[in-house]
């Protein structure tokens, strides 16, 4: 194929995606879609086979092709121009319920020729607990509507009894109808630009470059790998949820061209709603894999075709109906995530060629906060703390970490302003920030993490309740890498005007706090909600980061002195300028402590 | 010249002292400590300590939780950590030479 064809081509289809999501942004009203950013739109070949990953949470792009591969077997011969397909079934291929997929499928001169799919975090999906997150359920059938496919548009006709029968079911139907439209219209937009992109090219043509663009993805991603050592490399993530920990544990291997993920020996399923299903466990580890690995290859299935997972039936990554799973995008699937960016993080620093790619786990651990509750306006509300999407950048083997830096599963994420908020919740922030010592210790530190707290304002109900998925209190999740530390790990308190503070409170808060993570609560009165997620991992030996660094970490508040002097053995004086002299004693004399143990064995 | 090759950021393998093998040795001091079809961490200095004894932003992490730190023995140079529970096997790395 002639080369410039293709690459327009390529690029265009990059573009359709492009304007599918604006599409999406513009026509949500939900803060986690246009806020937060938790959506993804990516376009499938006929078959369904992925053929360009868009942005968003990366873990949907195998996912959203089961999907599409789902709806082809349930309705073939009955697929037509202009239907759009709904699957949220998290047994049949979507994540957990609440993430909506709208499959469509794409038409020209009456044949079908791709398919667009997309997905939005619904307002709501009818589970026990608001938002669709809910930590309360104990099985699948606890966690809302869901279905395995179900047509809601026939040839451009809303199947308005089908709809209706869904909204029937959720709380705020209007806001979930107003997430259907966003989805419909964003495939639409990939509907009609994509017959534009046929139109002017002619079928054959972008058929080609379509077969061409998957070629060029896995002769380029076998390249790479063979450039990358053959071995082996482990990782493992707690979770601990309501006193029980859950382990998940990988290891990657690397022969040649192809890689294996193997995750034997993770923790039988749970009774709590963290597990996830095999095919999202899939798309959790591509999630980190198509940004490190293949940051300059198409995503698609010509990548897919080189990857191997390993998944034993019954376990936390691949559990068995009816297992609850419907907090699985901040538990097992982000685990997944996490193991693996740690895991190819390992394997890119074992390269000369590719060090400089390494980076050590980013924002390891979401806290999934859902407030519900009638808001100063008198209406119901429904919304997610969009600051799990704030996360923090891992540090990299030339740098440290991004403050607030994101994520790697969704290089689009990021939080609402406070403002935002506070103009559609009945609350107000005592602060956001970043937060003191939350990066991962390293030669290179890991960006920070941040703090907030909350309480009540003008709430005519006196205040909100929220739903919290917050696991991960317990244990860092953010690896550090090469020696660099883990990111300190989250923090949920309900702090109590009436309760009677110790030593340890934050005089910031009204009073007295306690440690809350798994279910509903009140938010009330004069009480306050603190949290505090999790830094990126480090990098390197804290010992070998420049000292004038850590000096300027601690004036910019973002290291201790305490943490200065006792991880990275740097002295600072009392108004706080670095002591060159005492801290090459005090690393001299800490290296020297290591040395005078045992060896492990 | 020496036939040094990379294992990770802190670890090198280089020629075995009696030939026939190769030995991990690390990479800033080039000291060699173990073949390298043993498990390194085993022959590195472990530093096992409470995570919570880290410092004050992870106070609040469980009184389990571990965190290692293996270093040199020759020059003290921290070559990897990892998070750990009581008990728990070490996290192994491998590259095939």
């Amino acid at each position: 194929m002639d080369p410039m064809t293709f690459s327009i081509i390529r690029h265009r289809l990059f573009r359709i995606i492009d304007e599918a999501v604006i599409t999406l942004k513009h026509v949500s009203g939900s803060a986690i879609t246009n806020e937060g950013h938790d959506l993804m739109v990516s376009l499938y070949g006929a078959d369904g086979s992925l053929l360009m990953g868009g942005v968003g949470f990366l873990h949907h792009l195998t996912s959203a092709a089961e999907a599409c591969k789902a709806i082809i077997r349930r309705f073939e011969g009955r697929i037509r121009e202009g239907d759009v397909f709904l699957l949220n079934d998290p047994y049949t291929a979507a994540l957990h319920t609440s993430d909506i997929y709208l499959v469509a499928p794409i038409h020209f001169d009456g044949k079908l020729v791709a398919w667009s799919a997309c997905f939005v975090h619904v307002y709501d999906i009818g589970a026990m607990n608001p938002g669709g997150f809910s930590p309360q359920s104990t099985d699948i059938y606890t966690e809302g509507f869901s279905s395995p496919g179900i047509k809601i548009v026939d040839q451009g006709e809303m199947v308005q009894d089908v709809v209706d029968t869904m909204l029937n079911m959720v709380r705020s139907p209007e806001m979930v109808m107003l997430d259907l439209r966003s989805m419909i219209a964003c495939n639409n937009v990939a509907r009609e630009r994509t017959q534009a992109l046929i139109a002017k090219y002619g079928p054959e043509t972008v058929e080609a470059a379509g077969a061409e663009l998957i070629r060029q993805s896995q002769d380029l991603f076998r390249a790479r790998l063979q450039e990358l050592p053959d071995g082996s490399w482990q990782s493992r993530q707690y979770l601990d949820v309501e006193g029980e920990t859950a382990t998940v544990r990988l290891t990657m291997t690397k022969k040649g061209d192809r890689l294996i993920f193997d995750f034997s020996g993770s923790s039988p399923q749970s009774r709590h709603a963290i597990n996830c299903t095999r095919w999202a466990a899939l798309g959790g580890l591509f999630a980190p894999l198509f940004p490190l690995l293949c940051y300059d290859i198409t995503w698609n299935e010509g990548v897919i075709r080189l990857v191997e997972m390993i998944a034993p039936d019954g376990t936390i990554v691949n559990c068995t109906r009816p297992a609850p799973v419907s907090v699985a995008t901040v538990g097992a699937i982000q685990s997944v995530n996490n193991a693996a960016c740690a895991t190819i993080g390992k394997m890119l620093a074992a390269s000369d060629k590719y060090r400089g790619q390494a980076t050590a786990v980013w924002h390891a651990n979401h806290f999934a906060i859902f407030k519900f509750g009638r808001n100063q306006k008198g209406s119901q509300s429904i919304g997610i703390l969009t600051e799990t999407f704030a996360g923090a950048g891992g540090a990299r083997s030339f740098g440290d970490g991004v403050e607030i830096g994101g994520e790697v599963p969704n290089p689009i994420s990021r939080m609402a302003n406070v403002e935002t908020v506070e103009s559609v919740f009945p609350i107000r922030y005592l602060f956001r920030k970043r937060k003191q010592d939350s990066g991962g210790p390293g030669r290179w530190r890991g960006g920070t993490g941040g703090e907030l707290a909350i309480v009540p304002h003008k709430a005519p109900d006196g205040g909100l309740h929220y739903v919290i998925s917050g696991k991960g209190a317990r244990h860092p999740m953010s690896d550090g890498l090469a020696g660099g530390y883990p990111g300190a790990p989250n923090s949920y308190r309900w702090a109590r005007k009436d309760q009677p503070r110790n030593g340890d409170d934050d005089a910031r808060l009204p009073g007295g706090a306690e440690p809350v993570s798994w279910g509903v609560f009140p938010l009330m009165g004069e009480d306050a909600l603190y949290v505090r997620w999790n830094g990126g991992g480090g990098f390197g030996d804290p010992l070998e980061r420049e000292a004038e660094r850590v000096e300027r970490d601690v004036t910019e508040h973002l290291v201790s002195s305490e943490a200065a002097r006792d991880v990275y053995g740097v002295v600072l004086s009392n108004d706080g300028a670095l002591d060159a002299v005492a801290t090459e004693a005090l690393r001299r004399e800490m290296k020297r402590e290591r040395i005078g143990r045992e060896a492990a064995r | 010249m020496k036939d040094i090759r990379t294992w990770s950021p802190t670890l090198v393998s280089v020629p075995g002292a009696g030939g026939g093998y190769r030995s991990i040795a690390c990479r800033a001091c080039e000291t060699p400590f173990c073949r390298t079809d043993a498990v390194w961490k085993e022959h590195a200095v472990l530093d096992e300590k409470p995570l919570t004894q880290t410092g004050a932003a992870f106070a609040g992490a469980g009184r389990e939780v571990l965190l290692r730190r293996f270093f040199c023995p020759s020059c003290g140079t921290t070559l990897d950590t990892e998070v750990a529970l009581p008990g728990e096997s070490f996290l192994i790395d491998r590259i095939v030479e």
